[in-house]
């Protein structure tokens, strides 16, 4: 007990001390179940891929086929790529290298971190292990190896294990190399080591004798502005036991330094492999004794394209002199090496990952920048996959269409535009093309939703005509007097909140157009650090120079015009400049130098001006392309001249984008290479967004100000869409101190959207439409366990319209209303009436709900509105309302007179049986049962018909015209209108049957009791209204 | 250097309190029974009948009754339009009414259908006496599931489909259950359904859940909200047995009965 007490006052002398530390610290702490049921939901698009990185499959059932994605993750599918899924969404998204066990198909290695190190690439975090068809993952090590290339399981045993490790990119390490398990990664050593430059790219193994070991050696590294490739670390190594001594092989190989290396086994003759060599003349080299001599082969620009993009090589499983070249393009040599050929076939350039079926050499998947395609003729046609949403965007951005568009650019896949919502699902077919090349920032016109903005690397701007698809380049040139216009690889372009039809674009100067691109100003001097040192990009590659813009430096890379004052306009410099001016760029201040615990020339990702306060800005560093992984974000609220950091522990991953909401300053988000995160308290806490949502580099984040919705660009998972974050805007600590909180909503706009028809099979992606409903959120401080939990919805005159269900997790929850009153009751019968499943919709108005939990109740408020945009008056939509009320009491007096007649005949038959067969009345009693029998099978089916009788009884007629009714907004047809007197005369009619068979009843039940029998008593309308 | 000893201790006394408190599976399982009103009273239990209201995804809704009887009966019972939609167990065969399909005739079930009505139709739940029927329990760990402590176990060995598991969920101040999913193949494809378990109350001395949603894919597609949980009501067996079908007559049929 004593001590027990003695714990007790240690933990809160150590609370104690932690929050008085720090008098501003915040009294709550918030996690990630805050979200709740603010779910984002996945719209592709999967039309374009995305980048592959690497693949395997099950070689003894290739329906099982695993991806691996260079930003988004692991994918399986179970049948032969007609359908994916993730597998690994908790984890880095990353993908270096995949390898099936196959001798046990569901224990399957992931070696995160891409190992194809163009600029944009991701990093790792390690190798990974499911043994359960990838439901679970262990992290099995190697946590700081940053990239791992390739992965080869020992056949004779599967626990022995190689991993290539890359290592870092951008500086030294020393977790690289090849390493090497025994006992299925608990844990690992390093078997080949250079140095810390160097890491391993490629192994191979002998698969007849697989203590042989071939290893390639590459030394390489980025910088922001410069990559090498090669060095005296690079070279190619084998081992003949098992890992533990180790050969250089030089013979016939070149000399002189090396660059990246990727090596073969041809699998149906193992003594025979091909290399290809990065050197100063990069060319494939064949041996044919085991590694230790080797020839130089074809120099074609097919095997020496990119070698730092393109190192894998892949030899026909059966044919040992047909070589498969994955680089930009595929290539195939038929004899050995010596000649080259190029497949088409129509797939996307750039292939990084290629599997043959060992039984079966026709079928050939490739994994490019664009997704996978399969071919079952080697690689001669292909058939594309279609179906994972891989996409990697730089940047996101929307329009105000009713409903908006989504418009971005990606990795190599050009610029799309697609819908937030479409009938059925955003499917492949709702997403158009715009332009080409690598696609950055892409934006509709303000002024003109036909004309958009998009732009390919390095500053390639276009304006382009969306009706005629007519596009004119607009980018800026420079004068006589110019030195030349440096663009980034990912120039920024910016659409001015004050002044739509303004734009701007920056090199190392800003301009600004408005006239949209015709004619631009230059309206600064140059705002970077013009660093010659860091503009060698036309030397940047190494032994293979690749200069493709990526490496172009001293540029701006953010531009953000307040949308307070169109004076104050902030740019970022990639090379670590924050740059103000508040006389639309008559004068310019550099205030990075005021910001306390940046690194010098930290690369800015981002800037957000605020929309509350003109002096107010957010900014986002990222170092990664220096190895510095630490998250930066800073705000000033005195236009630069200090800043306060919004970082903590709780971030994760670089920074590439910090947004302020358009309503609550203390709501922000930010995008990092780990994924999105929140802040409800300016930044103070941040809280990691990963319920149902990748780990996914988040590089750009837009909030549409019509639906409130945050729009998510991610680098591998395409677009997500996290519907009206109204209640994040309303969370302040009051509310996360209460049990229950519920969340106003805006008025909900009630709008008719149209349906269609579709099977496409399973096949297709389909990305998730937002949910058409009216909802109610509430916050719940914790979990509801005990008691009831429900919420009823009144109208204005205090008429329960609805009950519903509640959900119950801690944090908000989000329930859907229909906005529809209860369906009409109709006659039971032998069929369903589908069309009287649905209900009349709810009239426009405040309604009132009242949440019951437990034993306490909430009250809160949901409103219906009209769509503005309706092109029906209302006049006409109250018409269609009052016809559809119409219709429904229709159905329920037909459901009463047909009611009535049942429950008649029922008391008659019920009356005949107990009397004897030939008794005078009981015979009477049958007749009057059969008359109602008669008339009730005018109403209703009562009949069933195997087959589709498609009968039509009186109650068919009144619901089909109902459901005709409900489903148009708009004014009913004139013959709609003239239908329902002749309806409703028809159930007048059957009322007036029914009351003359029933005209009698006094005299039958004077009958029954004389003998003693119950009378038969009428169903009155008051009894069956009270019926459930 | 003083603080650091503070630090240690603490660190200390908190790896020592988990391994105080950490609970082996039948532990955990043993709390649950003990929540939900212990083993004797539950085993007491020989029939129930539920009835309340079932919402599915649309703003449809449905009355509904629920039966269960041991030793392994079950009739789940929801009416639209005056129509029965029904799943019933008899213990041999599991048979379905489902009158959108066309036909009010009474169907058998599907291998598929059939594995959750057989779940479904045991009194006992999964856990209480999970031994005798040869089920495994292991507990993953305790976890954070939507920001409420959880257990999380995983149950196999279900003798159900092939590979068949279910992840339970029992609140970790509560023990009762909050969320199951129960994961499969089905041709090859994989599927799994979630179930969560909600507004517990008290009945007969027994915590009984009183609001089911079933979830798939993350979205709730159905909720079953019971008003009324009667304990050993009088239930004649043969409504859990498959109506035998009538034979067609050109005679005009029966009235329908109530």
């Amino acid at each position: 007990m004593r001590f027990l007490l003695s714990l007790a006052a240690i933990l809160c002398l150590s609370t104690g001390t932690l929050f008085s530390a720090d008098s501003t610290a915040t009294e709550y702490k918030v996690g990630s179940y805050l979200f709740g049921a603010l779910r984002a939901r996945e719209i592709g698009p999967a039309v374009m891929g995305g980048r592959v990185s690497a693949m395997d499959v099950v070689s003894s059932d290739r329906r099982i086929i695993w991806v691996g994605a260079a930003g988004g993750g692991v994918w399986k599918s179970v049948d032969n790529g007609t359908s994916f899924d993730p597998v690994f969404d908790k984890y880095t998204q990353s993908i270096g290298s995949i390898a099936i066990d196959q001798k046990r198909p569901d224990t399957v290695w992931v070696g995160t971190g891409e190992p194809w190190v163009r600029n944009s690439v991701s990093v790792g975090t390690g190798i990974y292990k499911t043994t359960n068809g990838g439901d679970d993952w262990k992290l099995m090590g190697l946590e700081k190896s940053e990239r791992i290339g390739k992965i080869i399981i020992d056949p004779r045993s599967p626990d022995t294990v190689y991993a290539a490790v890359l290592g870092h990119l951008w500086n030294a390490n020393e977790e690289r190399g090849l390493y090497k398990t025994e006992d299925g990664g608990e844990t690992w050593e390093k078997i080949l080591y250079i140095d810390e430059n160097t890491g391993c790219t490629d192994i191979a193994i002998d698969p007849q004798e697989p203590d042989i070991i071939y290893a390639a050696m590459w030394q390489f590294r980025r910088e922001p502005y410069f990559f090498t490739s090669g060095g005296p670390g690079s070279g190619l190594h084998k081992s003949t036991d098992g890992g533990k001594t180790w050969t250089k092989l030089t013979k016939g190989l070149p000399t002189g330094e090396l660059g990246r290396i990727a090596i073969a086994v041809a699998p149906s003759r193992p003594s025979l492999l091909y290399a290809v060599v990065e050197s100063e003349k990069t060319a494939l080299y064949r041996s044919e004794d085991l590694g230790e001599t080797w020839i130089r082969k074809s120099d074609a620009q097919a095997v020496n394209g990119r070698p730092f993009y393109f190192g894998l090589i892949v030899v026909d499983p059966q044919d040992y002199n047909r070589i498969y070249k994955p680089a930009t393009m595929l290539s195939i040599s038929r004899d050995g090496g010596e000649t080259f050929t190029t497949s088409f076939g129509g797939v996307h350039p750039d292939h990084h990952a290629l599997w043959i079926d060992p039984n079966d050499p026709n079928y050939v998947l490739t994994g490019t920048d664009g997704g996978i395609y399969i071919s079952f003729d080697r690689a001669g046609s292909f058939r594309f996959l279609n179906n994972l949403p891989i996409s990697q965007f730089y940047h996101v951005s929307c329009d105000q269409q009713q409903p908006y568009n989504i418009y971005g650019g990606l990795q190599d896949n050009g610029q799309w535009m697609g819908p937030s919502q479409s009938p059925g699902g955003i499917e492949g077919k709702d997403w158009q093309s715009i332009g080409f090349g690598d696609g950055f920032y892409t934006f509709a016109d303000p002024t003109d939703n036909n004309v958009v903005f998009w732009e390919y690397q390095g500053g390639k701007i276009y304006r382009k005509d969306m009706k005629t698809g007519e596009q004119k380049n607009i980018q800026p040139q420079p004068g006589g007097n110019d030195p030349d216009y440096r663009f980034n690889w990912d120039t920024p372009i910016a659409l001015s909140p004050n002044n739509p039809g303004t734009i701007y674009i920056g090199s190392q100067f800003l301009f600004r157009s408005s006239d949209r691109g015709d004619s631009w100003e230059r309206i600064s001097g140059d705002l970077t650090t013009n660093d010659p040192k860091k503009q060698r990009q036309e030397e940047s590659g190494g032994l293979t120079v690749d200069n493709t813009t990526a490496e172009n430096h001293c540029t701006i890379f953010a531009i953000a015009e307040s949308p307070l004052d169109g004076n104050v306009i902030w740019v970022g410099t990639d090379d670590g400049n924050v740059q103000v001016t508040e006389n639309g760029g008559g004068s310019w201040k550099n205030v990075v130098g005021n910001i306390d615990g940046l690194p010098k020339a930290t690369w800015c990702s981002s800037i957000e001006p605020s929309h509350f306060d003109r002096a107010t800005a957010y900014a986002a560093f990222d170092g990664h392309q220096t190895g510095d992984m630490t998250p930066y974000l800073f705000r000033t609220t005195d236009m630069g001249r200090t800043w306060e950091s919004l970082s903590n522990d709780s971030l994760i991953g670089y920074c590439h984008v910090i947004r302020e909401d358009l309503e609550n300053p203390n709501l922000l988000f930010a995008g990092t290479e780990f994924g999105l995160f929140a802040s409800v308290d300016g930044g103070r806490q941040w809280v990691h967004y990963k319920e149902d949502f990748p780990k996914v580099s988040i590089r750009d984040l837009v909030i549409q100000p019509d639906e409130s919705d945050l729009v998510i660009g991610t680098h591998g998972r395409g677009i997500y869409i996290i519907d009206d974050i109204s209640p994040l805007r309303q969370i302040t600590p009051e509310v996360l101190a209460s049990d229950v909180y519920i969340f106003d909503a805006e008025p909900y706009v009630m709008r008719s959207r149209g349906g269609g028809m579709q099977f496409s099979g399973s096949a297709e992606f389909v990305g998730d439409n937002p949910s058409e409903v009216a909802k109610i959120a509430y916050y719940l401080k914790k979990r509801h366990l005990f008691g009831d939990m429900k919420f009823e919805i009144f109208d204005s005159e205090g008429k329960l319209v609805k009950t519903l269900p509640g959900s119950k997790r801690k944090g908000i929850n989000r329930i859907d209303w229909q906005m529809r009153l209860k369906p009409p009751k109709v006659p039971p019968a032998k069929t369903l009436a589908y069309q009287a499943l649905e209900g009349p919709l709810a009239a426009e108005g405040v309604y009132t709900v009242k949440m019951t939990k437990g034993k306490s109740t909430y009250t809160g408020r949901i409103e219906l509105a009209a769509d503005p945009n309706s092109p029906h008056s209302a006049e006409d939509r109250a018409l269609q309302h009052k016809t559809v009320m119409r219709l429904y009491r229709m159905q329920e007096r037909l459901a009463y007179v047909a009611e009535a007649i049942k429950d008649a005949r029922d008391q008659a038959n019920d009356r005949a049986e107990k009397l004897k067969k030939k008794d005078g009345l009981r015979k009477e009693l049958e007749k009057f049962s059969d008359k109602l029998t008669d008339l009730h099978e005018t109403l209703v089916i009562t009949e069933e018909v195997q087959g589709i009788p498609g009968v039509e009884k009186l109650r068919e007629k009144v619901v089909n015209l109902y459901g005709n009714v409900i489903g148009y907004w708009g004014k009913p047809t004139d013959d709609q209108l003239k239908r329902i007197p002749v309806l409703d005369g028809k159930i007048d009619e059957a009322k007036n049957k029914f009351e003359t068979i029933t005209a009698d009843l006094e005299n039958l039940n004077t009958k029954l009791e004389k003998k003693k029998l119950d009378k038969i008593t009428l169903l009155t309308r008051e009894e069956f209204d009270k019926r459930d | 250097m003083k603080k650091v000893t503070l630090i240690l201790m603490v660190l200390f006394l908190a790896v020592s309190f988990t391994n105080l408190f950490a609970l082996t599976v039948d532990e955990i399982i043993e709390k649950n029974i003990e929540a939900k009103g212990g083993k004797e009273r539950l085993e007491a239990v020989k029939a129930t009948k539920a009835t309340g209201k079932l919402f599915a995804m649309g703003g449809m809704e449905a009355p509904f009754v629920m039966y269960h009887k041991r030793p392994n009966n079950y009739r789940f019972e929801a009416t639209i339009q005056g129509m029965s939609m029904v799943q019933a167990y008899d213990g041999e065969t599991a048979w379905n009414i489902m009158p959108w399909t066309g036909s009010t005739e009474p169907q058998k079930a599907s291998d598929m259908q059939a594995q959750t009505v057989k779940q479904q139709a045991d009194m006992d739940g999964l856990l209480l006496n999970y031994k005798d029927k040869g089920y495994k329990i292991e507990l993953i760990g305790k976890e954070d599931m939507e920001g409420t402590e959880v257990y999380h176990l995983r149950l196999s060995n279900l003798g159900m489909l092939e590979g068949m598991t279910i992840d339970m969920y029992l609140d970790a101040e509560y023990f009762l259950e909050i969320k199951q999913t129960m994961k499969g193949k089905y041709e090859g494809q994989d599927f799994d359904v979630t179930t969560v378990m909600g507004d517990y109350k008290e009945v007969d001395s027994m915590m009984m859940a009183h609001s089911i949603d079933v979830q798939m894919g993350g979205q709730t597609v159905s909720t079953l909200s019971m008003d009324k949980i009667e304990i050993n009501p009088e239930i004649n067996d043969s409504i859990f047995k498959m109506p035998v079908k009538e034979e067609k007559t050109t005679e005009k049929k029966e009235p329908e009965g109530k």
